[in-house]
């Protein structure tokens, strides 16, 4: 890791990162390999998962209730002989697609109200930050659990609440990033030269803002994830028979004492998930961000 | 410190009053209205429009919103619709158990979490990397694991198998002594995530404490390691500690909700869970409102005592 590349990337005179080489230092970060190392064997499963024999997440087996772990079914079967190897994968893909549209969402309406908040000032800023504070009132799993007894069960409504209750943590911290950015003096440099606002704020203060920013998304990304599988365990989320990591730990909790397996193996996928993606946020700061490097 | 506290104060009066009005439109938002929503297809035309009345979704909005207004301030929150029950007095015989659940979470946690961040704070800077690491590597494991899982795994040990703790039974102040017995796997589960949380943010800001000039100087004096590790560092360490106690409040409330459902604990969590499923709407909008009081007023409290330990501090 040369220190020519990262000063290229924050140096106002390309704001633009060489995207292949700094993603070329991401993946030869020993915390992004350790991210992926857990990530990628899953994801694989999760694809591969209609050619494995395995039995189809939602067919029932009347003749294999309950089955203890096996090479047929690894991580047993539930009380309707489902095979919870199968359910799980399936309920990876929602957790995915629940953490990667949260981050997203968030991302983008955090970007766009945090940077008009912080570039702009004033009246808008005033506006958008008491919005914010009001929001960030509320403890982010009870703001979700509110919104899904409006917006109602299922995969979208649970995607829009736990993206709603992490839009004013993104716009917070975007705005201080912009905040601390204005002041820097290669910005007043831009500014001595006749730099137009736009040109500042699309060429030299948002291209600052996205090493941390995406820090930040893969968090919330694994939060998400969280999140969402407390819903559905608490029967406010994805609802059963789609399966979700969630209601799969719910359905099991129950039969705990006669079937350990079907709550506590999924419950150990999402630990491994949130593990790799907080891990893969610690690989793009310490690629990304010169100053974190220890 | 008064005027600080004054301005704090207002800030917390405005927040109260934007999470009043927000929970109270957003819910005029439901499709067709709450009355409808709640009765599904079981009320006629004639007792969904008594339902109406009875819940004031007659009335203009903005008269609505005036009398939400005056019933809060005295406390009223009407009846539940399903049970016919005061939710005043529901809220009120609930709201102790949540409570202490998070008071004696957060005592447990500081009791822990301190001297465990502090001691991997001084491995790593007397540079044995193999021990603070294996601290630090549990705390990042623990502090994810989703806390119904944890919770689980604690009802499955402790209470079914080892038999340790009532897993069921009534949740009362009444009698102490199983009232400590029921809430005290809820209190370990949340004790695990906010721990580890919390032992990070210790670690971190003690290792930066210790190399500063003033620590070589109290070591050069001859004072014992412990003295200097815990009152020294440990207290110029404590402000981002406060700061973590009193935003991890918030992951600790959400905390409660699961527990208060694995462990059938009759807290406000329960409550809002119930009243989500029967569609009480005016139930989930006055607790989620209680709720966010709760919040704002610990992080009020946080603001202050971060005042008071570091006068520099000024909003």
């Amino acid at each position: 890791m040369s220190m020519t590349g990262s000063a290229v990337l924050f140096s106002p005179a390309h704001p633009f990162p060489r995207v292949r080489g700094k993603f070329m230092q991401f993946l030869s970060n020993q915390k992004t390999q350790i991210g992926l190392l857990i990530l990628v064997p899953i994801l694989v499963l999760v694809v591969l998962a209609p050619y494995l024999p395995l039995q189809k997440p939602l067919q029932t087996n009347l003749r294999a209730m309950m089955q203890w772990p096996s090479w047929t079914f690894p991580f047993g079967t539930d009380r309707m002989g489902r095979d919870v190897l199968s359910r799980t994968l399936e309920g990876v893909k929602v957790s995915l697609l629940v953490g990667f549209s949260v981050a997203f969402i968030s991302l983008a309406f955090g970007v766009v109200l945090g940077t008009i908040a912080g570039f702009f000032g004033r009246f808008v800023d005033r506006a958008i930050m008491t919005v914010v504070d009001i929001l960030l009132a509320f403890p982010s799993l009870l703001l979700a659990i509110g919104l899904v007894s409006i917006v109602g069960t299922g995969i979208f409504p649970v995607i829009v609440a736990i993206a709603f209750a992490d839009v004013p943590r993104f716009v917070r911290l975007q705005r201080s990033l912009v905040l601390g950015l204005r002041t820097r003096a290669f910005i007043d440099a831009a500014r001595t030269m006749r730099a137009s606002k736009t040109w500042l704020l699309f060429r030299h203060i948002v291209p600052n803002t996205i090493a941390p920013l995406l820090v930040a998304a893969s968090i919330a990304a694994a939060n998400a994830i969280l999140v969402e599988a407390s819903l559905s365990f608490l029967g406010l989320g994805i609802m059963p028979p789609e399966p979700s990591l969630g209601n799969i730990i719910r359905d099991g909790q129950t039969y705990l004492e006669q079937a350990w397996w079907i709550s506590t193996l999924p419950g150990a996928v999402i630990l491994a998930i949130a593990i790799s993606l907080h891990f893969l946020s610690d690989g793009i700061r310490e690629s990304l961000d010169p100053r974190a490097r220890t | 410190m008064f005027a600080f506290a004054g301005k704090k104060l207002i800030q917390l009066i405005v927040t109260t009053i934007g999470v009043v009005t927000l929970v109270f439109f957003t819910l005029r938002l439901i499709p067709g209205d709450a009355a409808s929503a709640m009765a599904g297809d079981t009320l006629s035309g004639e007792a969904l429009e008594r339902l109406r009345d009875q819940m004031g979704l007659n009335e203009p909005l903005m008269s609505q919103y005036l009398t939400y207004w005056r019933k809060l301030l005295v406390l009223d929150f009407g009846e539940t619709i399903t049970t016919g029950l005061s939710a005043g007095e529901l809220m009120r015989a609930a709201a102790p158990i949540t409570i202490s659940i998070a008071l004696a979470t957060i005592v447990v946690t500081v009791l822990l979490a301190i001297p465990l961040g502090t001691l991997a704070a001084f491995l790593a800077h007397k540079g044995k990397k193999g021990l603070d690491s294996l601290i630090t590597g549990a705390a990042m494991v623990l502090d994810l694991m989703p806390s119904f899982w944890t919770g689980l795994f604690f009802l499955l040990f402790f209470s079914l198998t080892l038999g340790l703790f009532p897993a069921s039974g009534t949740v009362s102040l009444e009698n102490p002594g199983h009232f400590l017995q029921r809430i005290a796997l809820p209190v370990m589960v949340l004790s695990v995530t906010q721990v580890a949380t919390m032992a990070r943010i210790t670690r971190t800001a003690v290792l930066e404490v210790l190399s500063e000039d003033y620590i070589r100087t109290a070591r050069s004096l001859g004072w014992s390691e412990l003295r200097v590790l815990f009152r020294h560092a440990l207290k110029n360490a404590a402000l981002p500690i406060v700061t973590v106690v009193g935003l991890s409040f918030g992951s600790l409330l959400n905390g409660t909700v699961i527990v208060e459902f694995i462990f059938n604990i009759p807290g406000i969590g329960s409550l809002l869970v119930n009243g989500i499923n029967s569609r009480d709407y005016q139930m989930v909008q006055n607790l989620i409102i209680v709720y966010a009081l709760i919040f704002v007023t610990i992080n009020f409290v946080t603001d202050l005592v971060y005042r008071k330990i570091d006068p520099r501090v000024s909003f």
